[in-house]
């Protein structure tokens, strides 16, 4: 058998992945150029991949490591703080106030990590509550610091150095960046020694110990990777936004919307964070369209409702979900 | 003088603590179900309270023959229609769960009543009682009965009837308890709405002290965490010993550091309890259900 013929059969399965990848690169890198002057769906766009990269950090620690963090608008908020505060007082470039805030974020995570090492079951969840109830409560009133609960401005000084821009599109690709770290760092987890280790520790731990994982070292470690790049995603988000507020930064609903958007795109894989966005965000956008003047309330109670179904009846996530149908539908075997 | 006013003012308080958190550690020691929809039953329970008031003018304590069958009924439901899904399942499923019905309730609440802060203004809301240079709140006082009361009852019903026993037996060991002819289903319902309905009693009593808003349960969901960890989860003792001391911290917190930061004092013993010991102060650690 030559060679050609090797390749010839491979290629009825290599080309359309080769041209499905190809395409969704292209348009996102087209998209926000015909987007360019549809500005509110541009910047949909643009805060659904923001939140696809905090959904995506969250990922790594509560999908890949098991851990079920309600608190990670703890980091959120860290990052959000850090660099818009720099950069207000001190003027620091927001470019270092989000390293400073991963940096922070990172330490925390590790004090986290560390006192909550031998929690079970719903106790973790609990002490991520009450850690960012705490930092909020300090964002409140520390107002020497932090203007209390007024919030922090930032003054619009368009420039590289200040991460602000006159268009959306400078914007669009720093959040795409940001979204593809957690995206490969979930790649890599899929594929490395010290992915196996983590989900291994996540399914089983004591089996994970016993053939000599250090389950503390894993699992600590996923927490400092995964509050690091939310303070990313939050300085971000404070730059883009421009004014930020200890009630919504350092709030349970940031907290439970990265939670929410995994959960919906698929928990523990690396595509789920971003497509969950792309569908709650988008959701959003559609029904501020289509429930205009009706009261306020309407979009979050669908959230609601859409999580307690994904929680009970698609558990995996629409991502898997959707996968397993299709197998099924084409005569696959049902491995899930 | 002033030790003294702050330690009753935390007791009374912490007694409507207890009260509210019962409910919350005994949905926890029988199902395994760390309920985030406490909080909202205590907000619906609020409005009840509020609604029957201003449009019939029945004051929240006779309030409570409409509001007791109403929020165990609701409980009923809401475990019927939603949680019995989730119980097998990890603790997880059962938190993302009612964190889920906890958006759907609070944001049903602001769709139906607007986010106002509504209060009731009967004229025993603001009277307090003097008693040797004491200033005591009559409603505090009153609600601090009425949960001494409800928690006789309840313990006396699950020390002596059938269901009690049945209930007590199930969050003892589930598995013996369904050996033994106990309807795990029947079970939980049961307990769950004796928990909405606890909470429902709170927020009767709460209803003439605090405003009420569609997220006004986020609050008493945060003290009553704190209360049951502290208490250890599960265990309906700890729970009434841990609402007295949030109470009493609370308050003697909120004069010496100022009332903004008496939420400070309780969370970091709360998150010191959780890493020091995580079973409470005076709760054992409760067998782990396979699922």
């Amino acid at each position: 058998m030559d060679v050609k013929q090797e390749v010839r059969k491979l290629t009825p399965t290599v080309r359309p992945r080769i041209i499905g990848y190809g395409s969704v690169a292209l348009l996102t890198v087209v998209l926000p150029f015909l987007l360019q002057s549809e500005l509110y769906y541009l910047d949909t766009l643009i805060l659904a991949l923001l939140w696809a990269s905090a959904a995506g950090a969250w990922n790594l620690a509560g999908g890949y490591g098991g851990l079920l963090s309600l608190g990670h608008a703890a980091f959120f908020g860290i990052g959000a703080y850090a660099s818009s505060l720099m950069y207000v007082k001190l003027e620091v470039s927001p470019w270092i106030g989000m390293a400073a805030g991963a940096i922070l974020a990172g330490v925390l995570g590790l004090v986290t990590g560390m006192v909550t090492l031998r929690m079970k079951g719903p106790f973790f969840a609990l002490t991520t509550i009450a850690i960012t109830e705490v930092l909020m409560i300090v964002a409140v009133n520390w107002s020497d610091l932090t203007n209390g609960s007024k919030g922090v401005n930032i003054p619009y000084h368009p420039g590289f150095s200040n991460i602000a821009f006159d268009s959306k599109i400078p914007y669009y690709f720093l959040a795409l960046a940001i979204c593809l770290i957690p995206f490969f760092i979930a790649r890599w987890l899929e594929r490395s020694r010290y992915g196996y280790e983590l989900m291994a520790v996540r399914d089983n731990e004591a089996a994970a110990q016993a053939l000599g994982i250090d389950s503390v070292r894993v699992k600590v470690g996923i927490l400092v990777i995964s509050s690091a790049i939310t303070a990313v995603a939050g300085a971000f988000y404070a730059q883009y936004i421009t004014v930020i507020e200890p009630y919504h930064e350092f709030s349970f609903a940031v907290s439970v919307q990265m939670v929410l958007i995994t959960m919906i795109g698929g928990l523990g894989t690396k595509w789920g964070p971003i497509f969950g966005s792309l569908i709650v965000t988008g959701m959003d956008t559609f029904l501020r369209d289509v429930l205009v003047g009706a009261q306020g309330g309407v979009q979050a109670l669908l959230y609601g409702l859409m999580l307690v179904l994904v929680v009970l009846f698609i558990p995996e996530g629409l991502i898997p979900w959707m996968k397993r149908r299709f197998r099924l539908k084409n005569g696959g075997v049902h491995n899930g | 003088m002033i030790l003294l006013q702050l330690l009753i003012s935390g007791i009374l308080i912490g007694g409507v603590y207890a009260l509210i958190s019962l409910g919350l550690t005994l949905v926890f020691g029988v199902m395994r179900i760390v309920n985030f929809v406490h909080g909202d039953l205590l907000m619906i329970a609020m409005y009840m309270a509020y609604w029957l008031f201003t449009l019939f003018g029945i004051d929240n304590y006779t309030g409570l023959l409409v509001i007791i069958p109403a929020t165990a009924g609701l409980g009923a439901l809401i475990y019927w229609g939603v949680l019995r899904f989730a119980v097998r399942r990890s603790h997880d499923a059962s938190i993302l769960a009612t964190i889920g019905i906890s958006i759907v309730l609070q944001n049903a609440a602001l769709i139906l009543w607007s986010a106002d802060y509504r209060s009731i203004n009967n004229e025993l809301a603001t009277r307090s009682v003097e008693w040797k240079g004491l200033h005591l709140s009559a409603p505090l006082l009153i609600a601090f009965g009425v949960a001494i009361l409800v928690t006789l009852l309840l313990f006396a019903f699950l020390n002596h009837t059938y269901w009690g026993k049945a209930i007590r037996a199930a969050s003892m060991d589930r598995y013996a308890a369904i050996l033994m002819g106990v309807k795990p289903q029947q079970i939980f319902t049961l307990s769950f709405a004796i928990g909405t309905a606890l909470v429902g009693i709170a927020g009767a009593l709460l209803a003439s002290v605090y405003t009420v808003y569609p997220t006004v349960g986020a609050q008493f969901l945060l003290v009553s965490f704190v209360v049951v960890v502290l208490g250890g989860l599960g265990s309906l003792r700890g729970a009434i010993l841990g609402g007295l001391m949030v109470g009493i911290v609370e308050s003697t917190s909120a004069y010496f550091i100022g009332s903004s930061m008496k939420e400070l004092v309780y969370l970091l013993l709360f998150i010191l309890i959780l890493i020091v010991r995580p079973t409470g102060l005076f709760g054992q650690r409760l067998p782990e259900v396979d699922r």
